[in-house]
């Protein structure tokens, strides 16, 4: 279980990256491309081994790309921007499909049933998780974030603001975190709320279920640590630590094994799931690492691993993990 | 079957070919394979006919076989003639002769195989197999047939190779891939072994035998998961294999103890359950099968082991009968699956009793019911039945090391313990769980030193032991120092890793308690399960409570002390025992309830435990300020003073605290005055702790008199921490500003001079920095935006919450508050700022990574809004920047909307307002422009904020509108407001011309003066800016002498601003020009000359009138010189048509005077190109065109 470094791009966005995602491989194309989000209100897509610019960035972001998420039929993806707009946009051509406008400042992360037949936004200042249907791109309910059983009284009074979602992979989970470190879990099934997962008591920005165990579920939070949780018996089962500041970014490797993290002590990490340790720090990037992902598998001839990295210092790291 | 036509023809064929020439042996064969297919096609094999016709074939194989014996296929039809006739003997023969004539002859190879089979001469078989398969490469049924005898043979590698070179003759054969799965197997070669079996079930997924043995693998090498896959899948091809069970079961446990490690008893124990089932059932299909009770029971016993209460149904109001009962309820639920357990051993030992381990087995399991059951009081005279059984175990296995350790880790005889852990080392000396046991009891007698080198002895054997980790926490936590503390709570947390054990994990918590830890995950991980894991014990439940308590969870925290209270009462001990742990987590409760805001309740857990007598220190500080939130001030203060009397007999550092907590609440009790009366009392050789320090500090700059001169506060840095002496010296930094009455306005300055010499000696706090940089915003010093933006410094990850601003707000209201433009791009406007503050583009990014990180932070998108606002003036005002502009201020709008009650959020709000007006003016829609400002001015009640800019902004909308008597009235109430504000006068005056109202300037003027004085800024700043309003406004008039005069005074002022300079030059000139009078001129010339020299970057039009005054004083070179400097002024895309013109002019002149200057720009094109350029760019200038013509002429 290592990273090796294969390929970096400085000056890959004109501003910070904020977001990276993978649109799997597709019918029509061969193999997985990157997708990159910046503040410069572009988003780019990249070739998977040498990080060519695969035709010209897609504009039309305003005030910069916060989260990017793909369909996993690979045709399609949706980017939000600062500005609470989702734009649902063709892979390939970069031409919109849909527009989905929310109340302002009511979406942050967004992602994809696994199944690809909706669409999860955190809700941002709503308190909620906001779904939509992608056949005609209608909202089809929005979950609220119950208060914990006696919860503290907000500091900052102006509610939660809901960051981050994940599916579980069976799409039977939903989770989502928000900024005051509560985790809420969702029947997605029959839409209904299940409970908090508890032990954060900090901005939770980034959770990804795991691919093997789909009730297993890493959340990377301010509070430096990463939290693995039995999301369905609602238990603390593991937590890592070891970054000096807060981690933004968290994803799983396809195997299950291994997780990697971004964070804003300009590192990456790979940690082993089984150790529940740190085996590996990628100290490449200048400047705190927004978001990490790694290639989801399939495709023409890929066997290998490979981690992407994105940073405020407006570089793209390409990683060979194996 | 009869024969048909083409068949008889057929036949007719054959016999005249053979009857032609019989010497050839092919027509015999050819005729023989005829007869033998057509008798193998009659109905009845065996029937008369059928016979017959095998005999005539059998004639012509053997006629065939005798013409030419070296063919092989007429000896296999012969065999087979044979065979069917019973003539195994003759058969075999045949068959051998076709074999060795052709090794490749799977069929009759197959058959002799067969034959030999079915007589049980396996060697024979063997050695027909290996002849033929060293006679051809190709012979792969050979290969075949050699390596399932191999295997049978239990010659495994000898098989592997056949089998190989088998497969490679038939890929798709599962039989093939199985054997050679198994082959691996038995080999120890894994991998290959789990492919082979996996390649065989993808070829036939109904490979049961290739399932459950690929799982067993998948369970050898700890893939736990994948192996209950298969088990479940073979289970669902043969639902009645137990092996599947069995394997099932076992997977299934393996996977339950990899979760209880890491913590997921909930997982663990569902996973146990389905194991219990898939045991009970495999039980059921064998019956007698000792090893499958055996895992019945070591099921059983581990979910009694991990089985985790669940405090679901209390959510709130701990009633202590329901906890009881709960509690009761999970105690039931381990002791029936313990009792299960215990049944399963006592089946296994009934079957099989001379198995030592299944008594071993069967005395833990007895050891964990008398453990968990309440009732059972050990009678010291009685063996319990767990010891008698572990003597059993050992009276079978005497050296069986691990029996020792079982017996001696049960048994309740100190004496009987150390024996037999002795005697375990005895048979194995590094036996690291016998040394680990006999450290603890040495521990438990209290032999510190033996038990010390029991633990490292263990703990050299093995690391990964958990005890050893345990009892060496336990031996640092108990000595003194800082440092051995933390020591003790790294191996605890170690000890608690490998073998997360509820009293380890209450350890680690208890550990962490001490040294501020609490908020670590790995506690929390750790208490929340011990208690699922004991709920019994109190212990639990209160560090459960303290670790919700320091994560500000209250409401939990009082539900887990006062479980914490109920599972006291529910321990079989005296009251009286438990007396002081119930006071304490009383204690704790009352801090809880005073936390959650339940004072009154508070109030009452003290007073409950004060009249037992048992109100501690920490008790009487809770006890006092929850008295003092429920309003009884006066009981809280005797109760303090009661806590003063028994400060000296206490412990240096919680003195002090107790100390700070007395003046702290004296303080809001009492005033000030009071407090600094108890610090005057105070022993004057008190060491103070820093926070009683950063108390007396705050005292201190609330108390204007300066009363509290202690020596104590200038104390050498070196001895208190860092931080605290920063918040210190920010505190007499904020004394230094409010000194003096309470009502003045602040003294700036002397704070500013204090931080900067704090900064000179901590240098790299940011809290100081902040503090600099927000009291310099505050000082209205005209450079202060420069000067904050320096001092301060944005650091990454974490932005401090500390100080009056943070330093994204320093530098976002410093973009903002610069009232020069600061555009760094010259296409909308030319930079007039001296200090060339122009990174403003990079700081709306700035801010735009600040909204992204704290995305719910309004301060954030309220400054964004601000800078953006600012860069969209700057551009003036581009559409999209406008839409975006309006979205931001409806988003910051709506979550501003819920506080009405902060002054500073109302401000905002009006602010915001007042922006989003503008940008309705801006974009031409006047009747929403003029809704925002009256939206403004209705949000707003006008004792919290100032709106006079709220009619200012309804007074310039009116007057676009054209409305003038609304414009009017409004411009009268902003006269009325007395603003507080310079800008908003000279902004008013602007107006006032702008409008045409009636002059009142006298007025405005007075208010600015008055206003100027008010705040103590920069008369001569302010005058010139108001001079330079005026001069506009007559210049709007027409009325340029008034102007001029204006402008002279504005000049005169200090150290004018290049724009004013450049106005004043420019007004002269027009005067200059209108009325023909040549000596303004020479009054122009220097004022654009001092513009030219002032500003950074060169000013366009500055150069060109300068150019026609130096021209008109009739210095030629002056005049060239500055027309060329005017050319290099103007970005390529905004030069007017009238540069080009002066081009022209220019390039006639050079072009007459000195052709060999080509490296001036003039020359870079004749002078008609020049003119043509201007025409083409602006063709309705009568002027250009004479020129033209004039050029034509000449």
């Amino acid at each position: 279980m290592k990273l090796a470094g294969l390929k970096s791009v400085d000056g890959a966005h004109e501003e910070s990256i904020w977001a990276a995602a993978w649109a799997p491989a597709a019918d029509h194309r061969p193999t997985a491309v990157l997708l990159t989000g910046a503040l410069d209100e572009t988003v780019r897509a990249w070739r998977p081994d040498d990080l060519a610019a695969v035709g010209p960035p897609a504009r039309g972001h305003a005030l910069g790309v916060v989260s990017l998420a793909a369909h996993s039929a690979g045709a399609l993806a949706a980017a939000v921007s600062l500005d609470s707009f989702v734009r649902v946009f063709d892979v390939d051509s970069g031409a919109s499909v849909a527009t989905l406008e929310a109340p302002p400042s009511e979406v942050w992360g967004v992602q994809f049933h696994p199944k690809g037949n909706a669409l999860a936004a955190a809700g941002g200042g709503s308190g909620s998780v906001k779904l939509w249907d992608t056949e005609k791109w209608e909202p089809i309910t929005s979950l609220a974030v119950p208060r914990p059983e006696g919860a503290r009284p907000d500091k900052t009074g102006s509610g939660k603001f809901v960051l981050s979602v994940a599916w579980s992979p069976d799409g039977k989970l939903l989770a989502c975190g928000s900024m005051d470190g509560t985790i809420a879990v969702y029947d997605a099934v029959r839409m209904k709320f299940l409970h908090h997962l508890e032990g954060h008591h900090m901005p939770v920005r980034s959770m990804v279920f795991s691919p093997v165990d789909p009730h297993v579920l890493f959340t990377a939070c301010d509070d430096c640590h990463i939290h693995i949780y039995d999301a369905k018996e609602k238990s603390l089962i593991g937590a890592m630590s070891g970054h000096a500041s807060w981690v933004l970014s968290i994803d799983v490797s396809p195997d299950g094994l291994a997780v990697a993290t971004g964070s804003s002590d300009r590192t990456v990490r790979l940690w082993d799931i089984n150790m529940r340790s740190s085996v590996q720090t990628m100290s490449n990037h200048s400047d705190q690492v927004w978001a990490v992902a790694f290639r989801p598998p399939g495709g023409a001839g890929v066997r290998a691993g490979r981690l992407a990295s994105v940073s405020d210092d407006k570089s793209i790291s390409l990683y060979d993990y194996s | 079957m009869p024969e048909t036509a083409a068949e008889a023809n057929l036949r007719r064929q054959l016999e005249q070919t053979l009857a032609a020439d019989p010497s050839i042996p092919l027509h015999h064969y050819d005729l023989g394979v005829f007869l033998w297919a057509r008798a193998e096609a009659e109905q009845e094999g065996d029937g008369d006919e059928a016979r017959r016709l095998r005999a005539a074939a059998a004639e012509h194989f053997l006629a065939a076989a005798k013409l030419n014996p070296n063919d092989g296929v007429p000896f296999r039809f012969l065999g087979n003639h044979y065979a069917r006739g019973g003539d195994t003997q003759r058969a075999a023969k045949c068959y051998q002769r076709a074999v060795a004539l052709n090794a490749d002859d799977a069929e009759a190879g197959e058959a002799l195989c067969d034959l030999l089979d079915v007589e049980g001469k396996e060697s024979l078989e063997l050695a027909v197999c290996k002849e033929a398969a060293g006679k051809s490469p190709r012979a792969f049924w050979a290969f075949r047939r050699l390596g399932y005898l191999q295997v049978h043979q239990r010659k495994w590698s000898d098989a592997i190779q056949s089998l190989q070179h088998a497969i490679r003759g038939y890929p798709t054969c599962a039989d093939l891939w199985e054997a050679l799965g198994l082959a691996y197997h038995r080999l120890g070669m894994f991998t290959a072994a789990v492919k082979s079996y996996g390649r065989a079930i993808e070829l036939d997924s109904s490979r049961v035998f290739a399932l459950i043995e690929s799982g067993n693998i998948q369970l050898m090498l700890g893939y736990f998961r994948k192996g209950v896959e298969q088990f479940r899948s073979a289970l669902e091809m043969a639902p009645h294999n137990h092996s599947a069970y069995f394997g099932l079961a076992s997977a299934l446990l393996a996977w339950s103890r990899n979760c209880v490690t890491t913590g997921a008893f909930g997982w663990a124990a569902n996973l146990l359950k389905e194991a219990s089932e898939a045991a009970k059932i495999c039980a059921s299909l064998t019956k007698n099968l000792s090893c499958v009770w055996k895992l019945h029971g070591d099921v059983q016993l581990a979910l009694a082991r991990c089985f985790p209460w669940v405090d679901e149904k209390i959510k709130r109001g701990v009633d202590a009968q329901m906890f009881k009962d709960s509690v009761q309820e999970w105690r039931n639920a381990i002791l029936s699956a313990a009792n299960g357990a215990k049944l399963s051993y006592q089946r296994a030992l009934h079957l099989t009793p001379w198995e030592a381990n299944v008594h071993n087995d069967a005395a833990i399991c007895l050891d964990l019911i008398y453990s968990m059951d309440d009732n059972n009081r050990h009678d010291p005279n009685v063996w319990e039945l767990s010891e008698k059984m572990s003597l059993g175990a050992l009276i079978l296995e005497p050296v069986n090391k691990d029996f020792w350790v079982t017996l001696g880790s049960m048994s309740s005889d100190l004496a009987l313990k150390q024996h037999s852990f002795i005697r375990a080392l005895h048979l194995d000396m590094s036996l690291s769980e016998a040394w680990a046991y006999l450290g603890k009891i040495y521990r438990q007698s209290g032999d510190k030193q033996l038990a010390k080198e029991a633990f490292d002895r263990a703990r050299s054997i093995d690391p990964s032991l958990a005890l050893p980790w345990a009892g060496m926490s336990a031996e640092n936590y108990h000595q003194s120092g800082g440092s051995t503390v933390n020591e003790s709570f790294e191996s605890c947390l170690r000890a608690a890793q490998i073998l997360p054990l509820p009293e380890f994990q209450i350890g680690l918590g208890t550990i962490a308690a001490r040294t501020g830890n609490l908020l670590s995950p790995q506690v929390l991980m750790a208490v929340r399960q011990a208690v699922h894991r004991a709920p019994h014990y109190p212990e639990s439940h209160n560090i459960n409570g303290l670790v919700s308590e320091v994560r500000s969870d209250f409401q939990s925290a009082i539900r887990f002390y006062q479980q914490a209270r109920s599972a006291l009462g529910m321990m079989k001990n005296s009251k009286s025992d438990n007396k002081y742990v119930f006071a304490d987590v009383s204690v704790n409760l009352a801090r809880s309830l005073y936390k959650a805001g339940l004072a009154t309740d508070a109030v009452r857990e003290c007073e409950e435990l004060r009249s037992q007598g048992l109100l501690s220190i920490d008790g009487l500080q809770i006890y006092a300020l929850a008295l003092w939130k429920t309003g009884r001030s006066e009981e809280a203060l005797s109760v303090s003073r009661n806590l003063a009397e028994n400060l000296s007999g206490m412990k240096p550092e919680s003195a002090g605290v107790a100390l700070g907590f007395i003046c702290t609440l004296t303080y809001a009790i009492s005033g000030k005055d009071s407090a600094a009366a108890v610090i005057h009392k105070l022993p004057g050789q008190l060491n103070y702790s820093s926070q009683l320090k950063f108390i007396i500090s705050a005292l201190d700059a609330l108390h204007p008199n300066k009363r509290l001169q202690l020596p104590q506060l200038s104390m050498p840095p070196r001895l208190t921490s860092y931080e605290v002496m920063s918040e210190v010296h920010s505190n007499i930094a904020l004394g230094k500003a409010i000194e003096g009455e309470m009502d003045k306005p602040l003294r700036v300055d002397a704070s500013l001079s204090y931080l900067k010499k704090v900064l000179h000696m901590y240098p790299d706090c940011s809290l100081v920095r902040n503090q600099l940089g927000s009291l310099l915003l505050w000082s209205g010093d005209w450079m202060a935006s420069h000067k904050a933006i320096r001092v301060t410094s944005l650091t990454h990850g974490h932005t401090s919450s500390m100080g009056l601003r943070s330093a994204h707000q320093i530098q976002a209201s410093a973009m903002v508050c610069c009232y020069a433009t600061c555009t760094s791009y010259p296409k909308f406007s030319f930079p007039t700022c001296e200090h060339q503050y122009l990174s403003g583009h990079d700081e709306i990014h700035h801010l735009q990574r600040w909204v992204h990180r704290e995305p719910w932070n309004q301060d954030a998108r309220y400054l964004l809004v601000l800078a953006i606002f600012q860069k969209a003036r700057e551009e003036k005002y581009p559409k999209h920047m406008c839409i975006i502009l309006k979205r931001l201020i409806m988003q910051v709008l709506s979550n501003a909307s819920n506080s009405h009650e902060n002054k500073v959020v109302q401000y905002e709000v009006f602010l915001l307002l007042l922006l989003s007006s503008e940008i309705c003016l801006q974009s031409l829609d006047y009747e929403n422009c003029i809704a925002q400002a009256i939206e403004a001015l209705r949000r707003t009640a006008s004792r919290c904020v100032d709106t006079f800019f709220a009619h200012f902004q309804l007074c310039r909308a009116y007057a676009v509108k054209g409305d003038l008597l609304n414009s009017r009235n409004e411009y009268m109430n902003c006269l009325k407001k007395h603003a507080n504000t310079e800008m908003g006068w000279v902004m008013l005056k602007h107006l006032e011309s702008a409008c045409s109202l009636e002059t009142c300037s006298d007025e405005i003027y007075k208010n600015l003066r008055e206003c100027i004085e008010r705040n103590g800024s920069d008369l001569s700043k302010w005058t010139s800016l108001f001079n330079l309003v005026s001069a506009q406004c007559f210049i709007g008039d027409e009325n340029f002498a008034s102007a001029e005069e204006a402008l002279a005074q504005a000049c005169a002022e200090g150290d004018p601003d290049s724009c004013i300079l450049f106005l004043n030059g420019a007004t002269c000139m027009e005067i200059a020009r209108r009325f023909a009078a040549p000596q303004f001129i020479s009054r122009a010339a220097p004022s654009l000359r001092k513009a030219q020299q002032k500003s950074h970057a060169s000013l366009p039009l500055v150069s060109l009138l300068l150019a026609q005054a130096e021209g008109s004083l009739g210095s030629k070179t002056k005049w060239e010189k500055n027309l060329r400097l005017e050319w290099f002024s103007w970005l390529p895309e905004l030069r007017p048509a009238e540069v080009y013109f002066q081009m022209h002019l220019l390039a006639r002149q050079s072009a007459a005077a000195a052709s060999q200057q080509n490296q001036l720009v003039e020359t870079m094109q004749s002078p008609e190109s020049w003119l043509l350029r201007a025409i083409h760019l602006n063709p309705s200038c009568s002027r250009y065109w004479k020129a033209l013509l004039q050029l034509m002429d000449a």
